[in-house]
């Protein structure tokens, strides 16, 4: 009797006590004494991410006295994390991320003319600025990009009796099924649109067939271009048969680049991560890139991609994120990280920084008309996941084009 | 005659034990030699993709044994500073958490398997409850506790939280170890002048080591290998563990596989090489012949 | 209370708070970033159990369980049996069968994904090399494949933990036991039945128990084996619940944290049945 009335009493001990930790300090952080700021980025590579942020760290520290603590997350936890730190009232205040709007929407950011130096704000890519605008607010700060081409491989092209790449999508076919008909195992073109990235090979084709995921305010996710695009994609699959097995359920770093990479498609959407990793790993690759084979007869058109880097509302934090800003987006700072990371600059002075890599010509030409996915609308990053999650499906053998874009169409208006 | 038929089917018998356990002598360890290679082959798969290029991982179509030979992968991994400090993070959690879960789990399994007491269900009803929320859906929760204990970043977070998460498996088997010991055994020990918690440690303890070395084994392994609340609960790169630390071989655009694989080999061994130390304890208990 | 505090305290004080985070959670309306927009009463748990994939899953989830635990153990035994004998070369086979247990779970489902890899998987290129198949299998993405697949894994990986814990039990059960039956005339598999089988009961309730637990909440091998697959046609309840918060067009923590607190229910359901099923009860099989 004793013992379970003493055991109730301790059981009972340890409830109050994590109940009283529970509401103490549920006020959590959205409040700083300015004294440290945390910064979360993405690790975009092992080697070269941590070691810049590292060194930025110091410089930082020396120069404004303010501890910067960092936090190197990879790019698959990174929403995880980034949710359990929101969800806790304890955001980061630098938080480095491939989507903004939602944030902004929330009302968590600082936007530019609180925290972004003008002169930076007018060095950045006018494309990217738009695309990192919401409601007429600048939330979204590029901190580098990266633009789509098409690769090639040069020694089955020319083994296929192909002179150039293809311009138009008829031409795409005839040499996908020529590559294919060379047999061993190679494949005309390696069509990655599983969970991964699905939606940026989704965006490169689309926009190449006069389509836009939005249309001055509306979205135009089942427009009739759109619907012959996916269309098309599944025909290349299902009719044309001149993809890899299964597009729906290969995602690119070990499906469709690592085809291309053993020399074994014809072609693929590619960036310069890709570039590098046909260097370092698979110089034995005979490649050109050229820009993408249009649908509609219209200039080809490059689909890019930013990724930011945003500030988040707290007490006590502008100035040491103002500091933050001044410092990153210095030609020596942001330019040397882009450079080794293998991406493009974000900035109009960073082109010029980067004219001279010969490597990078092909996308830096193309960077200021660059088309960029809807980043600006927080429905945007919904409409993404479940083109990531379920365009899969569409281009199977059951698949049904239409019918998917249409219930994309309706969640997408449904939210308004 | 019941006699004759027994001795003769002694004998019939004896004659195809030796015929069995002449065979015996062979087949068990070919057998053995099939247990191995059934459990070993995927791992084999893994040793020849760290001693080939990165590139060479991915070929199309693959080959078993490496095209090219090639230790780089191995040479980059153990001459990485952040490795040794993964390395370090793990072993350090993986310890604690371990020594905790046994120290903790003892007394505990061996007063639920004596003392019948209201609530014993209850008790034992919590522990294994604990067990069934994922890891997945505790991370928040976890993360806001211990920052507001003021733990967040630390060993101590992450090692309370390997610790708590594997009681139940250890608090289990011992139960079942304990109960399993004959109450003459302590009675005698208690006769002989034996306090409780002599009894314990000189009588109890060794009757119930395999289930002590299988709690052993269970605990470290699981903190070895614990990833989430690790990911949520360190933020420091210098504490990360393995677990976390090996991820980052692999990105969305850099793959190192054979550094991946290296990596994750060398993070095999330390577990194998406990185990090597404590499994022939896995026999013992009521076998050992000490109890009459 | 010495005996059982400091247990009580680490379950309690670690685990509880999280567990009543997470049901707060489920009942809270949240933003796609993580925010909390307010109360939600109960809409996130009807959302769920009203999603039209959750009949798939929840089928899937039966089936992965079931199938792996049930196999498991039936391996399990027969491994424990042999790893209890005597003979040359027993410690290597048992460092070896430590092997799949100690790898990390996330990097034996990365090595099996690339080992059932269409392209570049080296299953496809022996059992092509062998004549036994002429064309490459979609092992993980053919939707005929993908489940067996994961389920092979998921033995794979969960025979050393569930051998252990009966060779453990096994090494409890005295050897005079088995003299006295050798003497009276068993077969050897007469003796397993009548003897070691039910001395083994309380070992094996564990085994499934804890199994069917840890195998329920697996979330590495169904992630990363079905990592390349679009939709929900594979996932089991775990895998689900984490697409629910970050993969799927809600991106919706609230409702992740109602499919949390379903798994666990359902689990003690289960756990509960199985146990009334085999008429638990406490200390009859003890002195």
């Amino acid at each position: 009797m004793k013992k379970s009335l003493r055991w109730g009493a301790i059981v009972a001990a340890a409830t109050v006590t994590t109940l009283a930790l529970a509401a103490c300090g549920s006020s959590g952080g959205s409040s700083t004494d300015g004294k440290s700021i945390k910064v979360v980025i993405a690790e975009y590579s092992k080697d070269h991410t941590k070691k810049f942020w590292d060194e930025f760290a110091k410089t930082y520290e020396k120069q404004t006295g303010v501890e910067l603590k960092l936090q190197v997350i990879s790019w698959n936890d990174i929403d995880q994390q980034t949710s359990t730190m929101v969800q806790n009232n304890n955001a980061p205040d630098i938080l480095n991320l491939n989507a903004y709007a939602s944030y902004a929407a929330d009302g968590l950011l600082y936007d530019s003319s609180e925290v972004l130096p003008a002169a930076t704000k007018a060095d950045i890519i006018p494309a990217f600025v738009k695309s990192g605008t919401y409601k007429g607010k600048f939330y979204g700060f590029p901190d580098l990009s990266s633009a789509r081409a098409l690769f090639y491989n040069t020694d089955l092209f020319s083994k296929a009796g192909i002179a150039a790449a293809p311009t138009t999508w008829d031409e795409f076919v005839a040499d996908a099924k020529k590559v294919e008909a060379l047999g061993d195992g190679n494949v005309g073109y390696a069509l990655p649109l599983g969970p991964e990235e699905a939606q940026a090979e989704f965006a490169i084709w689309l926009f190449n067939n006069g389509g836009e995921f939005k249309d001055d305010g509306k979205w135009t996710l089942n427009s009739a271009a759109n619907v012959k695009t996916l269309e098309f994609l599944r025909d290349l699959n299902v009719k044309d048969k001149v993809t890899q097995n299964n597009p729906g359920s290969t995602n690119r770093t070990d499906g469709a680049f690592s085809l291309f990479e053993q020399g074994k498609a014809g072609m693929v959407v590619g960036f310069s991560p890709l570039q590098q990793a046909l260097a370092d790993d698979h110089p034995d690759v005979k490649y050109a890139i050229a820009p993408m084979p249009s649908g509609d007869g219209a200039e080809p058109q490059t689909y890019g991609v930013t990724d930011y880097l945003m500030a988040f509302k707290k007490d006590g934090n502008k100035d040491a994120v103002k500091a933050f800003y001044k410092l990153y987006y210095q030609a020596d700072q942001i330019n040397k990280w882009i450079k080794s990371e293998g991406f493009l600059p974000v900035t109009t002075s960073g082109l010029k920084e980067f004219a001279d890599d010969p490597d990078l010509k092909v996308y830096l030409d193309t960077l200021p008309n660059i088309h960029l996915t809807p980043t600006d609308d927080p429905e945007w990053d919904k409409v993404k996941l479940t083109i990531q999650q379920n365009i899969g499906l569409a281009v199977g053998e059951n698949g049904d084009p239409k019918k998917f874009l249409d219930d994309l169409q309706a969640q997408a208006e449904a939210n308004k | 005659m019941s006699t004759l038929t027994a001795r003769n089917s002694a004998l019939l018998k004896g004659r195809r034990r030796t015929g069995w356990k002449a065979a015996r002598r062979w087949v068990m360890p070919l057998g053995g030699l099939g247990v191995i290679l059934f459990f070993l082959w995927p791992y084999l798969v893994m040793l020849f993709d760290a001693l080939r290029p990165s590139g060479e991982v991915l070929a199309t179509p693959p080959t078993f044994f490496p095209k090219t030979w090639t230790t780089d992968a191995f040479a980059q991994v153990v001459t990485d500073p952040a490795f040794h400090n993964w390395l370090r993070s793990s072993l350090v959690v993986a310890v604690a958490a371990t020594i905790i879960v046994i120290v903790v789990a003892i007394p505990a399994a061996y007063f639920t398997a004596r003392f019948s007491f209201r609530g014993r269900m209850v008790f034992l009803g919590l522990v294994v409850v604990t067990q069934m929320f994922a890891p997945t859906s505790l991370v928040v929760g976890l993360y806001r506790e211990f920052y507001d204990l003021g733990l967040i970043n630390t060993y101590a977070a992450l090692i309370l939280t390997d610790a708590a998460f594997n009681i139940a498996f250890a608090l289990w088997i011992l139960r079942g170890f304990f109960s399993a010991i004959p109450k003459d055994i302590e009675e005698a020990a208690a006769l002989d002048g034996c306090s409780r918690v002599g009894t314990l440690f000189r009588v109890m303890l060794p009757l119930t080591l395999p289930g002590i070395v299988t709690a052993i084994t269970f605990t470290f392994i699981a903190a070895w290998n614990e990833y989430v609340v690790a990911l949520t609960l360190i933020q420091d790169d210098a504490l990360k563990p393995l677990t976390v630390g090996i991820s980052s071989y692999v990105t969305a655009y850099e793959q190192n596989w054979s550094q991946l694989f290296a990596a994750s080999l060398i993070a095999i061994v330390p577990v194998v090489i406990l185990f090597a130390l404590i499994e022939k304890h896995l026999v013992g208990g009521l076998t050992a012949g000490a109890v009459k | 209370m010495l005996w059982l505090g400091p247990a009580l305290i680490l379950i309690v004080g670690v685990v509880l708070y999280p567990a009543i985070t997470l049901v707060a959670t489920s009942f809270s309306s949240y933003s796609i970033t993580g925010l909390r927009k307010g109360d939600a009463g109960i809409t996130n748990y009807t959302t769920f159990l009203t999603s039209p994939d959750l009949p798939k899953v929840v089928g899937n989830t039966a089936i992965w369980v079931a199938a792996v635990v049930v196999i498991t153990i039936i391996l399990s035994l027969a491994l424990a049996q042999f790893l209890s004998k005597e003979f040359f070369g027993r410690r290597f086979v048992r460092w070896a069968v430590i092997v799949p247990w100690a790898a990390a779970l996330v990097i034996s489902s990365q090595l099996f994904r690339l080992i059932l890899d269409y392209y570049h998987g080296i299953l496809n290129q022996v059992l092509l090399d062998v004549h036994i198949i002429a064309q490459p299998i979609d092992w993980l993405g053919d939707p005929h494949f993908t489940l067996p697949s994961m389920i092979a894994v998921g033995i794979f990986v969960t025979i050393p933990f569930t051998a252990y814990l009966f060779v453990a039990g096994l090494n409890g059960i005295p050897g005079d036991v088995y003299e006295a039956a050798r003497i009276d005339g068993g077969s050897p598999w007469q003796i397993y039945r009548a003897i070691t089988l039910p001395l083994l009961r309380p070992t094996l309730l564990i085994a499934v128990v804890l199994n069917m637990i840890y195998v329920f909440n697996s979330f590495p091998v169904i992630w990363i084996l079905n990592g390349s697959n679009p939709g929900f046609g594979n996932d089991t309840l775990i895998t689900y619940m984490y697409k629910l918060a970050f993969r799927s067009a809600q991106h919706d923590v609230g409702l992740s944290a109602a499919a949390g607190v379903f798994n666990v229910l359902l689990i003690l359901i289960a756990v509960a049945v199985y146990l009334r099923f085999v008429n638990w009860r406490e200390g009859s099989k003890n002195a």
